[in-house]
């Protein structure tokens, strides 16, 4: 994955007051930490950061003035309608350090005609090294019957990545497809279950 | 139809509509999604017919995801009914939406069905809504 450079400022007025000043300034108010040090608290540009948090665990290049750390996207907490970045959680990672991340599963292929595949996981969690997180995962579901199951462990990984997915958890599975009445009964279970949550 | 086995109390206020949704504002669990914007109050009728709408028109092949529940009683006094004389009974059961929620989640291999099947959703509720994706998924 590519590294994006932002240039970011060091804050200097915290709470909402101020968090909601630099927001009309059009920037993003951000955390960074992480290796034991004192959290630098941070104000990134709004638009260069939403490009750069598109896709997820992009690497970012945070310039600071008299120095430069690399740094990975922890949280990212948007608007709930809006959609725009309120605040980032950034962790500050090190050149050639091993990182746990969670990478896109991406299913390619198609199946045998007439089955459905049913995704159970979206995303696998690797350990890898920071500069070569993968954009995404790929699942090859080419001519597999139903009944076939794809387990966590099965998964091909980037050479140098190794599984913190429990193995045995199940990625993916090939079906015959459920007629409306089935799908129908299996909503109305899942319903009940729901209602006796709701005691 | 969705409704409460047991409930603590029969009767209750009617619930606040300020405010965003606090969570629940992605999609969690199938590619795509129904996302309320603006605040209402769902009945579990309204839910129902969302349902029925969508499973009715991807057939086969599909999963539905329901992420909302009426667990809030609503009540009315009968008609001509001079004031007073206590609460009404329990008419409804509501889901009380803020702006924000995703409702309804659908996983379907072709999206202009997908998209379909949740605008056909969209026109059982009532609120304005919006179709939303799985972040970090295709496209």
């Amino acid at each position: 994955m590519s590294e994006v450079k932002l240039t970011a400022e060091k804050r200097t007025e915290f709470g909402k007051g101020a968090a909601r000043r630099l927001r009309r300034a059009h920037k993003v108010p951000a955390v960074l930490y992480g290796h034991g040090t004192d959290p630098v608290h941070l104000a990134l540009p709004g638009h260069d950061t939403m490009m750069a948090l598109k896709q997820s665990n992009t690497l970012l290049t945070l310039d600071l003035g008299e120095s430069t750390q690399l740094a990975l996207p922890k949280d990212i907490q948007r608007h709930a309608i809006k959609g725009f970045i309120e605040h980032v959680d950034l962790l500050l990672v090190r050149r050639g350090e091993k990182v746990t991340v969670d990478v896109p599963l991406h299913v390619v292929g198609d199946a045998a005609n007439g089955t459905l595949v049913t995704s159970e996981l979206t995303t696998l969690s690797i350990e890898v090294e920071a500069t070569r997180i993968p954009s995404s995962i790929e699942v090859s579901v080419e001519g597999l019957e139903a009944g076939a199951r794809i387990l966590a462990g099965e998964v091909a990984l980037p050479a140098g990545s190794t599984l913190e997915t429990d193995p045995e958890s199940l990625v993916l599975q090939v079906s015959l497809p459920d007629d409306e009445g089935a799908g129908a009964e299996a909503a109305e279970g899942e319903a009940g279950a729901e209602a006796a949550e709701a005691e | 139809m969705l409704i409460p086995r047991r409930v603590k109390h029969r009767k209750q206020h009617h619930p606040s509509r300020s405010g965003a949704a606090k969570g629940g504002t992605a999609v969690t669990f199938g590619e795509w999604g129904l996302q309320a914007i603006e605040p209402a109050y769902v009945t579990n009728r309204q839910i129902e017919a969302a349902r029925i709408a969508m499973t009715r028109h991807i057939k086969r092949g599909g999963k539905v995801w329901i992420n909302i529940y009426p667990d809030r009683p609503l009540t009315k006094k009968p008609a001509e009914t001079r004031m007073g004389s206590g609460k009404g009974s329990p008419e409804w059961w509501i889901a009380n939406i803020k702006p924000g929620r995703v409702m309804f989640e659908l996983s379907f291999p072709n999206e202009k069905v997908a998209r379909e099947a949740l605008t056909r959703a969209m026109h059982k509720l009532p609120m304005k809504c919006r179709i939303v994706r799985r972040e970090g998924g295709e496209g």
